[in-house]
């Protein structure tokens, strides 16, 4: 964009008020390539619905695979969506502000994506809705599918007005009006969500903690909750926060442009560090108590866990030490978390963690044997469902994309950018 | 007045309403479960609930189980055990499990197949087809060159076929090689009469050698029943069972013992037992130069034969010694080909233990009386080798067949490649083959004519080998021949009939009626189930050891192999078929790494076996005996004797059904068929292997 | 989650290891019995679809002291079923008199919850539409309907004949709770040649397996789990009754 201010993009009426952006053609052409991969994946959902799961890698011992790990892994990166916004307007942290928009949006992608993904992974996409009509209450994935499904409404309500912020749709006086109305009622949402939230993203670590015949991710719990509800609901709001953040930065390369000031990363940072640390004190813990209670009563040992190097205790280490304390070390601390390069690099450890934890959970689980004359099987996912996460994948990358372009999410945008 | 508004507010109104009902919700319900009833997938077929049940008895299997098919409104859908049956007592084998479903085998004929000059073949009515073999059938009797091979075990049509082949002035009937003709010759050579069955049921302590007397040895599911009710769950076992041979298969894995010897090394075995046994004061009288001969089978003369512990092969005689009703069983894995000289042991020890003629001992049985006229006895149709005929013709030694017919067999296949059958068939002037299934034999001959399976025909089963009692019992029809393919019986009475040969009965049913008669029994009982069951014996006369066969047959045996070869063994599972069948369509799933390794053939080998050779499980290899060669993959599995390499059995057919077609290697592409020193039977082997990597 | 229930009756299994020698033909049995389609290439294990599994046991010691057993897996019908509680959508449950743990194949949606939570893998998924070859469909049985592709079966102890045991029952007059020894028992148990399986009310004293479980070789799989499966084993070899469960090295085995 070198100096051409005065020769306006083709579409440069529908910006944000008083931001740059790239020429029609070149943000065109830099979508080509995604939506290329949008539509592989787009054959590879077709494909499976058409086929139906044959087409997988999936099979009767791993019935999960990268599908579910993939869901669990963004709707954990998602959470910072409901967490910022339970922050920003239930407690009044009024900094938020400057990033909560792309919060709301990353959640809504991650949520949306995750139910495309859910609607291939299920064997009977018609008759996905029987988690409403025919719902077993004992079951966490029925609370998961009603949290779900109901935050991604709260999420699209959040969209919407950001939506109706566009520089030419707001001129319409309802859209107007609607926009402002939604934001008046933003805190009763942001209220829900934050419930809904919390609640499934401890019903899908609640989903594996109660397998209570799979030594790997059994635990133990509170009432009816095993310990793996609490500990997802922290993973999630550990790691969120700073995805959000990243995504942030990684815009920022990307357009050149600065979206989000230093402080308000550093906040971010500094409550991620905060409830990651919470996260591993609980997750350290949980491990112990694993290996010295579930697992000899389940007449098994710590070394039985793993096997060759796929499923090997390097896991294990990257996901407690490595993407674990470490990065709630350097987040917690002011003085590392002040450094850029460690920041990012932590933000970055601490979603790899929380991401290499449902892994683990979700396959590694499966690919034990427990009963003691079978033996460990393998998993690697195959071209479907690659392309399906990469269906996924494309289409965030579009919406961020257009959102970025059309609509006024970063409200600093215009200050930082001041020459 | 409504007004646009007003409309829309009744619109939305009407919406959320209707959601509110469940008429919206019902019918999500109802389509969600009504669109799963795809078209291509199958709808039961409830045929008004009118379930019936005939009582017949299976071809398809060896053991010839009883089975119960349930048929709902007349369609066949269940083989189910048949309570009543006096020998398999309502079990049934995996195979005959599978019968209602194997007629609609991919494999099934459907209509008669002619070849054509370019060797394709094409479609002919049935009456083309019986002119084309009435034709070659009077060609036939002119020079007297028919050759008859039967899959038939045990049936009167085996008395058809020969009297047939009789009839045309031939002597060229023949069995598939079985554990039967081995057997006989066995007896003979001990100067036995009639027949000889193994009283398993009745016996305490069974030591079987070599034969898979709880898989697929005999009538495999009568000893199972007998074997199971012996050892109740919550009581001490009324039989004892120890097995010996080279793999732990499913016999030794329901045996006491399992008596790992090396391939080929029965006779050591089998000797040292007689060492044993006469070293402990069995007497000697009459059978002195047995005595002679097995005392140099000290048990480590033994081990260094078979690689099985002294002490092991003294346990084994103490409990021979110990058991009130002792029995000992050879036989082979293949049931097939086997030599005679270990079986002429076996019941050299038999008679030894004073076992012939005794309930759960060795009994020698009457052979049945031929209803056909001009059929061969029992007795000559078991002296009739057809490996060495094919072997004969092979070599130019005899003449070609003008007309060879097959009956129900699929010699290509289930006969060693070094055998020569490929051969017979391309030199025979005219070959016809009467088989349900398109069959690599059938594929190489003239003409292919559809046979009704044993669920669709009748057909009788008399005595199956192995057998200690007379049994009879009869095979009828639960269900019309599919297609048009036509009981094998009928169309050659018909046929033999416009060549002017009186065989005696206008139908295959009249010549079973007789046979019922002649027996004494019930044809509506027959009909009903009922099987016959007799234990009379023909009385024992003095035995003679042949001594000088079974030095020479010892001679030259058991050195230890090359370094770096491998002797082979095998393993048979029924579920996998037999020599005349293949895998049935369910059987699929039972195949595990023990038999195929990523679609091919386990080389099953011991890990000590596999440390000596520098081999890797899985590793792709290929077995290597002089120009023949198998692709195989390593397996361990620690099941198999030291230096021996175990392979399945019934596996790659290259020209039967998807169930079937490019699952593994055909183990007959190793052997060979060499005469047996001493007896002169032609038996097969296999040499021993080196192992190539691949 | 949900509190185990207690039933009057109990079906329950017992399968005498010492007796099973891996023939196969319970498998092949319950293929034909409960219209399972067959598979051209059932060599993969981890899809090949079976109510009923036949595993290898080995002894884990090299040649010659290797010894071998095998193990027919039929569903459990855990007394505590983990899949139960787990369905979002009460596609599989344990409420009926008999303990039978049910598969209701047009309510499952296929998430292959109830699968990641069964230890015995005795759930199958259906990975494709079922196939038979040309004809074979009419040898299908009229008792149990034909599942589609995208949803998760398994054993369920040939529930169709124990309809039609009671039905027998009634149609004779007789009470259809007190089903006699033998009047209902599951396809497998029936076509076994060695009398390897029985089959019976575990509750009822004049049933045969009422005995049977309570032998001192008796086990059932995965016992410390907590799943109180009604599929019991018997085996008087140590290592069997040892590999029927998860044991530290200091542990004495159980039976």
């Amino acid at each position: 964009m070198e100096g051409k201010n005065y020769n306006l993009p083709a579409d440069a009426a529908f910006f944000p008020e008083g931001v740059e952006r790239c020429s029609l053609l070149r943000f065109v052409l830099h979508l080509v390539p995604i939506v290329l991969l949008g539509l592989w994946g787009g054959y590879a959902a077709f494909r499976v619905l058409a086929s139906g799961l044959g087409v997988t890698a999936l099979d009767d011992y791993f019935g999960f695979g990268l599908w579910i790990a993939f869901d669990l892994g963004v709707i954990a990166l998602g959470a910072g969506a409901f967490f910022s916004g339970a922050l920003r307007y239930l407690l009044n942290i009024d900094k938020l502000k400057n990033i909560i928009n792309l919060a709301v949006i990353v959640g809504f992608l991650c949520y949306s994506g995750a139910m495309l993904i859910l609607v291939l992974d299920i064997g009977q996409p018609l008759r996905a809705w029987f988690g409403y009509w025919h719902p077993n209450v004992h079951s966490m994935l029925t609370e998961v599918i009603f949290c779900i499904t109901c935050y991604c409404l709260v999420l699209i309500i959040e969209y919407v007005p950001l939506m109706l912020e566009n520089r030419q749709v707001v001129k319409n006086r309802f859209a107007h009006a609607l926009a402002h109305n939604f934001h008046l009622i933003m805190p009763l949402f942001a209220g829900i969500g934050a419930f809904l939230s919390t609640f499934h993203q401890g019903s899908l670590g609640g989903m594996y903690g109660v397998l209570f015949a799979r030594p790997y991710v059994f635990r133990d719990g509170f009432f009816i909750w095993p310990w793996t509800f609490f500990l997802y609901i922290l993973s999630a709001v550990g790691c969120g926060p700073m995805f959000t953040v990243l995504v942030a930065t990684f815009m920022e390369k990307i357009t050149g442009r600065k979206l989000v000031s230093w402080d308000v990363k550093l906040l971010m940072g500094k409550i991620c560090g905060v409830m990651f640390s919470i996260y591993m004190v609980f997750k350290l813990i949980d491990t112990v108590a694993w290996i010295f209670g579930i697992l000899p009563d389940a007449g098994m040992t710590f070394n039985q866990m793993f096997y060759g190097w796929i499923y090997g205790r390097w896991l294990l280490f990257a996901e407690l030490i490595v993407c674990g304390v470490l990065p709630a070390y350097l987040l917690l601390r002011a003085r590392y978390r002040e450094r850029p390069a460690l920041f990012y690099i932590s933000g970055l450890l601490a979603c790899t963690g929380v991401v290499i934890n449902r892994y683990v959970m979700t396959v590694q689980t499966l690919a034990m044997p427990v009963l003691p004359f079978d033996r460990w099987e393998t998993y690697a996912p195959n071209w479907a469902e690659w392309g399906a996460s990469a269906m996924v994948f494309a289409y965030a990358w579009i919406v961020v994309a257009l959102s970025y372009r059309y609509l006024p999410i970063f409200p600093q945008e215009r200050e930082l950018n001041k020459k | 007045m409504l007004d646009r508004r007003g409309f829309l507010k009744f619109v939305g109104g009407a919406a959320v309403g209707t959601l509110a009902t469940p008429v919206v919700w019902k019918g999500l319900d109802d389509l969600s479960i009504w669109t799963q009833n795809w078209p291509w997938i199958p709808r039961l077929d409830k045929g008004n609930n009118l379930n019936t049940y005939i009582s017949t008895t299976s071809k398809l299997c060896p053991s010839a189980c009883g089975m119960r098919v349930r048929l709902v409104n007349g369609r066949p859908v269940r083989v189910l055990g048949d309570e009543s049956n006096p020998l398999s007592r309502g079990g049934v084998s995996a195979l005959a499990s599978a019968e209602v479903q194997l007629r609609y085998s991919p494999a099934r004929l459907k209509r008669p197949l002619r070849r054509t000059a370019d060797g394709t073949f094409v479609a002919i009515p049935w009456y083309e087809a019986e002119a084309l073999l009435r034709a070659e059938l009077v060609k036939a009797a002119r020079d007297g060159g028919l050759m008859c091979l039967s899959g038939d075990e045990n049936g009167t049509m085996n008395e058809l076929l020969s009297a047939l082949t009789v009839a045309m002035g031939s002597s060229d009937f023949y069995l598939m090689p079985g554990e039967a003709q081995t057997t006989a010759a066995a007896w003979k050579s001990l100067g036995g009469r009639g027949r000889v069955g193994y009283d398993f049921a009745r016996s305490d302590f069974v030591l079987a050698v070599g034969a898979g007397v709880l898989e697929n040895w005999g009538p495999v599911v009568g000893n199972r029943r007998a074997w199971g009710r012996a050892r109740p769950q919550d009581g001490e076992p009324a039989m004892r069972l120890a097995y010996a041979g080279p793999v732990q298969n499913n016999t030794a894995a329901g045996a006491d013992w399992w008596l790992p010897i090396r391939p080929g090394s029965e006779m050591a075995f089998l000797m040292g037992i007689a060492q044993l046994l006469f070293a402990q004061g069995c007497p000697s009288a009459g059978v002195e130069s047995f005595a002679e001969l097995a005392a140099v089978w000290t048990p480590e003369k033994v081990a260094r034969a078979t690689g099985l512990a002294p002490e092991r092969l003294q346990q084994v005689v103490e409990q021979l010694a110990a058991a009130r009703a002792p029995l000992i069983i050879v036989g082979t894995d293949l049931g097939q080909g086997g030599e005679a000289a270990p079986v002429i042991l076996g019941m050299a020890l038999n008679t030894l233990l004073g076992r012939v003629n005794q309930d759960g001992g060795l009994r020698i049985l009457p052979e049945p009386e031929p209803v056909f006229p001009r059929a061969m006895s029992y007795g000559d149709m078991m002296a009739q080798d057809f490996t060495a005929a094919v072997r004969a013709v092979a070599d130019k030694k005899r003449a070609a067949p003008s007309l060879l017919m097959i009956y129900e067999a699929n010699p290509v296949y289930a006969m060693p490649r070094g055998a020569g059958v490929e051969e017979l068939l391309g030199s025979a002037g005219f070959s016809v083959s009467f088989s349900c299934f398109l069959d690599e034999t059938a594929r190489r001959c003239d003409l292919i004519l559809p046979s009704a399976m044993g669920l669709e025909r009748f057909d009788d089963v008399n005595t199956p080998f192995g057998l200690g009692e007379i049994f009879y019992a009869l095979c009828q029809p639960v269900a019309e021949p599919l297609y048009e393919s036509r009981a094998a019986g009928d169309v050659l009475l018909d046929l033999a009939r416009l060549i002017g040969l009186d065989m005696g009965y206008a139908t295959f049913r009249e010549a079973l009626e007789a046979r019922a008669a002649s027996l004494g029994l019930d044809w509506a009982g027959l009909m009903k189930g009922e099987c016959a069951i007799s234990r009379a014996t023909l009385p024992l006369e003095s035995l003679i050891f042949p001594s000088g066969l079974i030095a020479e047959a010892l001679e030259g045996r058991f050195i230890q192999p090359e370094k770096g070869a491998l002797a082979v063994a095998t393993f048979t599972k029924l579920a996998f078929g037999t020599a005349d069948s293949a895998i049935p369509p369910f059987a699929t799933k039972l195949i595990t790494d023990a038999e195929l390794t990523a679609g091919e053939l386990s080389a099953s080998m011991n890990s000590a076996t596999i440390r000596e050779l520098g081999l890797r499980e899985g590793m792709k290899i290929r077995l290597v005996a002089g120009e023949m060669s198998l692709p195989a993959r390593v397996r361990a599995f620690e099941g198999v004797a030291m230096g021996t390499v175990a392979l399945a059995a019934g596996f790659g057919h290259t020209n039967f059904d998807a169930f079937n077609n490019g699952k593994g290697a055909n183990v007959m592409d190793l052997f060979t068929t060499v005469e047996e020193p001493g007896t002169g039977l032609a038996v097969w082997r296999c040499p021993d292997v080196k192992i190539v990597k691949a | 989650m949900s509190a185990t229930q207690e039933f009057r009756i109990k079906w329950g299994m017992v399968i005498d290891l010492d007796k099973c020698t891996g023939c196969g033909s319970c498998m092949v049995a319950c293929q034909a019995e409960n219209n399972v389609a067959p598979a051209e290439d059932g060599l993969n294990r981890r899809r090949a679809l079976n109510w009923l599994l036949v595993y290898r046991l080995s002894n884990g010691k090299p040649f010659p002291d290797h010894d071998i057993a095998y193990l027919p897996r039929p569903c459990m019908q855990c007394g505590k079923p983990s899949c139960v509680s787990v369905c979002p959508v009460v596609a599989t449950t344990k409420d009926e008199e008999g303990g039978i743990v049910s598969q209701v194949t047009p309510r499952c949606i296929g998430c292959r919850y109830c699968m990641a939570s069964c230890p015995y893998h005795a759930r199958y998924f259906n990975w494709h539409d079922p196939v038979w070859p040309a004809g074979m469909e009419k040898t299908l049985t009229p008792d149990v309907s034909v599942r589609p592709r995208g949803v998760v079966e398994k054993c369920t102890f040939c529930h169709h004949r124990l309809m039609a045991a009671k039905d027998r029952a009634y149609a004779e007059g007789r009470d259809p709770e007190k089903l006699p020894d033998g009047a209902y028992v599951t396809s497998c148990t029936e076509a076994c040649p060695n009398g390897a399986i029985s089959f019976g009310d575990v509750n009822n004293p004049e049933h045969k397996v009422h005995e049977l479980i309570k032998s001192p070789y008796a086990f059932r799989l995965l016992e410390r789990l907590g799943t109180d499966p009604q599929v019991w084993y018997v085996s008087r070899r140590e290592w069997v009754r040892r590999l029927g469960d998860n044991y530290l090295n200091n542990e004495p085995t159980k039976g």
